[in-house]
């Protein structure tokens, strides 16, 4: 783990990316402190500019304060991220593994279903999804899940691929462990490395789908996101710059701060670099 | 060769007669915008916003309304009311074609108004109450035999109130469920032609049309552009020319209105006379009880929907009926109607109902829908969320797509409270009754009775005052209709809206009719 660190402390953008987070994550949980009231709630003067009356980041069009809507919808967005990511792992995880794992038939269709995901492009998938579904963060979770598991899927298959038939899985073979056991306690551990890089990144996917669902009006309509703000004030943005811009900043900053995690990660975990040192 | 030559004829003829009507230029395309997407295209089915904006191109009324009110004569000629008011003969029109090339005639009226609009339609049984019969001695002319005098039937022949739907396509079918929905026949200016769902519908010139000359337009093509600041974009750069029942918010409106090429009108909604209200389930769900509705009336702060929403256009309600009925003295300013909400007021008639506050302030729990015509009316639903919060009601709020909605509101009862806007139309006959009339309990009639209100006190007011002749009783009566609904609120007027048209200025000829935007535009033309 020290070592683990000290790889991953090299990389300063990560650093920095890792701080970013955490203050996000603080952000999220500390969010009733600064802002004890509901984010939907009409706190004043409608339209009220940066600093203006009382508004940190100005007001909605309701008169709703956008910096309590962004502290608050940061749970949100993180939540949905984290949630739906590992959703996605763990059904690209159990698609890949089954088919890298035992070839053949299994691998063929297991394969031909997880290309037909592939396929359709996954925006608009999620739009579909959403939409035959109603809006709510359940529904959202599943639709990002459902269109993001291939990429993983492909990724496990492939580290499967590659490791089922090395020596100490053959080792496994013939000391009689079942298959599951072999996939699970053997096969799996040594390609968790790529599958953490990857889902790093899912997150900032996840991030970014919500929000753009959330800016068709796909969100849901009672709980408050980033999506949300940039939704409500996307009418108005050529007479309330700050209802979009402020809400856009943060995405903008959370899913930077993600991808320089993943790098640092993938920096940290690759084997390669490993025997560099 | 010969078809060719009839092609050139007529080519021929169109020129003429836009020449000796001397007003507008012919050819052309007229995009324009239809937000949201229509349903169906059955108008005499469904009188919903966007099929209004279109189908009054293709299906003709017998009457067209100006700005001012008077009749224009489109598929009938002339018409002529008995002394005793219980006989209207209609002359209509002759050499009028279908445009499948079948004649129109009286048969088509009678069915439509017999079989049709008082069966099917959302307002026709109220408009076509007291007709007992249709009567056609030859094939332009129809009597319409009536059991009361019901002169508020004049103010609903538009195109849109009242299309007139061609007999030998729908008859011995399903009405409802007919080819026709989809696929319109009709006698207007333009045809259908094609819906390429989730972009446009195209309408082209009929070139039969019955007043030579017209229509000036080729073609009509209806938009569908689901982004309300994409359907702003276009509308900047010319790409649509048209955009009524605010396609185009309020806020970009005030904006674009100064601009040299584009303006706005609130011209064209007076027959329709809009109101923005909220419908209670009063069967079963949160708001059996009429208290908490007059809770709920009292608590919204009106003005201030009206201002940050829809940017000053519009009138907070006073009553039941629209403040446009004080022309006719009907109007009556009710208590429980404060402008700018009194939260104190509906905090004390809850208490008083015996709904108590739990600890986190919360009375009761309910789901609000929102009709899904556009952001102005989620905002609406968000503020409605936060101002029913301070009442103790907490709200969540669904929105769905529009046949999803119509579904659960008008033909499963599935809803509590559901936020919505409703025409009033001329007479409260034709707007008004359909809201609370025990006869207008349909299920599956789009923008009727939903509440399933009964009352029969009340219907029996609606039913004497809708025949009244003598004016100061007929306001008496409405007084009374205005109490009795005051005090149970099975419905909730919010505001009236005032509705804008963005246009851009080489759009000529389309404002004359009180219809606005649900008019033939038979003489719109471009001017460049």
């Amino acid at each position: 783990m020290v070592d683990f660190w000290k790889r991953y402390r090299r990389n300063r953008a990560a650093v920095f990316g890792l701080v970013v987070i955490i203050l996000i994550i603080i952000m999220a949980l500390t969010a009733s402190l600064f802002y004890p009231n509901d984010p939907f709630r009409l706190m004043g003067k409608p339209l009220s500019g940066p600093l203006t009356n009382g508004f940190l980041l100005g007001s909605d069009s309701l008169g709703r304060d956008v910096a309590s809507g962004i502290v608050h919808g940061a749970k949100t967005s993180l939540l949905i991220g984290f949630v739906a990511t590992i959703v996605s792992v763990f059904i690209g995880i159990f698609f890949g593994a089954f088919a890298g794992y035992f070839g053949g038939r299994i691998d063929d269709i297991l394969m031909r279903v997880t290309e037909i995901f592939q396929t359709i492009p996954s925006f608009i998938f999620a739009i579909l999804l959403v939409a035959i579904m109603k809006p709510s963060i359940v529904s959202i979770v599943i639709a990002i899940a459902v269109v993001s598991w291939p990429g993983v899927a492909r990724l496990v298959r492939g580290e499967f691929l590659a490791l089922k038939n090395r020596e100490f899985v053959q080792a496994c073979h013939t000391l009689g462990m079942s298959d599951f056991r072999i996939m699970l306690r053997e096969i799996l551990p040594n390609c968790l490395s790529p599958i953490i890089v990857v889902g790093s990144l899912m997150v900032a996917t996840a991030i970014l789908i919500e929000s753009g669902l959330a800016f068709l009006g796909l969100g849901d309509p009672n709980i408050m996101s980033w999506g949300f703000l940039i939704g409500a004030g996307r009418t108005m943005l050529r007479s309330a710059w700050w209802v979009c811009t402020f809400p856009g900043v943060a995405i903008l900053i959370t899913v930077l701060a993600i991808n320089l995690i993943g790098e640092g990660l993938n920096d940290a975990l690759n084997p390669r670099l490993k025997e560099r040192q | 060769m010969k078809k060719l030559l009839t092609t050139i004829l007529v080519a021929g003829s169109c020129l003429l007669g836009g020449a000796a009507a001397q007003a507008g230029k012919s050819g052309g395309t007229l995009s324009f915008l239809v937000q949201p997407e229509p349903p169906t295209l059955a108008s005499y089915v469904s009188t919903s916003g966007p099929i209004g904006l279109v189908m009054p191109k293709v299906y003709e009324g017998l009457f067209d309304y100006d700005n001012d009110g008077t009749m224009v004569p489109i598929l009938a000629e002339s018409y002529d009311m008995s002394a005793d008011g219980k006989t209207v003969t209609f002359k209509l029109r002759k050499g009028v074609k279908w445009h499948d090339g079948k004649p129109f005639t009286s048969a088509d009226v009678k069915f439509t108004v017999m079989d049709v609009l008082k069966k099917v339609h959302p307002r026709g049984p109220n408009s076509f109450r007291e007709v007992s019969s249709i009567d056609t001695p030859d094939a332009h002319t129809a009597v319409f035999n009536l059991k009361k005098p019901a002169p508020y039937m004049m103010r609903s022949f538009s195109a849109y109130e009242s299309p007139m739907v061609p007999k030998h396509l729908l008859e011995g079918k399903d009405i409802k469920d007919a080819p026709l929905k989809n696929k319109p026949v009709g006698t207007g200016p333009f045809k259908f032609v094609e819906w390429k769902k989730g972009q446009y519908i195209r309408l082209d010139k009929n070139k039969d049309y019955w007043q030579e000359g017209l229509p000036y337009l080729d073609r009509i093509v209806g938009r569908f552009i689901p982004d309300a600041s994409t359907r702003t974009a276009a509308m900047e750069n010319g790409e649509v020319l048209y955009a009524a029942y605010n396609a185009i918010p309020n806020i970009d409106a005030v904006r674009l209105k100064d601009r040299k090429d584009i303006d706005v009108t609130t011209d064209g909604y007076s027959m329709i006379n809009p109101m923005a209200l909220i419908e209670f389930n009063t069967k079963e769900g949160a708001f059996v009880d009429p208290a908490i509705r007059r809770a709920i009336s009292t608590a919204i702060d009106r003005r201030f929907m009206i201002d940050t929403i829809f940017f000053g256009y519009g009138k907070p309600a006073t009553s039941a009926l629209s403040s446009n009925f004080k022309a006719t003295n009907l109007h009556a300013s009710m208590p429980n109607y404060p402008e700018k909400g009194d939260k104190a007021a509906a905090n004390a008639i809850l208490d008083k109902a015996g709904y108590k506050k739990d600890g986190n302030g919360v009375r009761l729990k309910a789901v609000l829908d929102i009709i899904p015509y556009g952001e102005d009316w989620r905002r609406a639903g968000e503020y409605l969320k936060q101002a029913m919060g301070d009442i103790g009601i907490q709200l969540e709020l669904r929105y769905e797509d529009v046949p999803t909605w119509l579904k659960r509101v008008y033909h499963r009862y599935d809803f509590e409270m559901n936020v919505n806007y409703f025409y009033q139309l001329p007479d409260p006959v034709l707007g008004v009754h359909r809201h609370y009339g025990t006869d207008q309990i349909r299920k599956g009639t789009h923008f009727v009775n939903s509440s399933r209100y009964s009352n029969p006190k009340l219907d029996a007011l609606l039913d004497s005052g809708a025949g009244e002749p003598d004016a100061a009783k007929r306001t008496a009566k409405y007084k009374e209709i205005q109490q009795i609904l005051a005090e149970d609120m099975p419905v909730v007027n919010l505001f009236e809206l005032e509705f804008l048209v963005v246009y851009n200025t080489k759009l000529k000829g389309v404002y004359g009719s009180a219809m606005g935007a649900y008019g033939s535009f038979r003489e719109g033309y471009l001017d460049d």
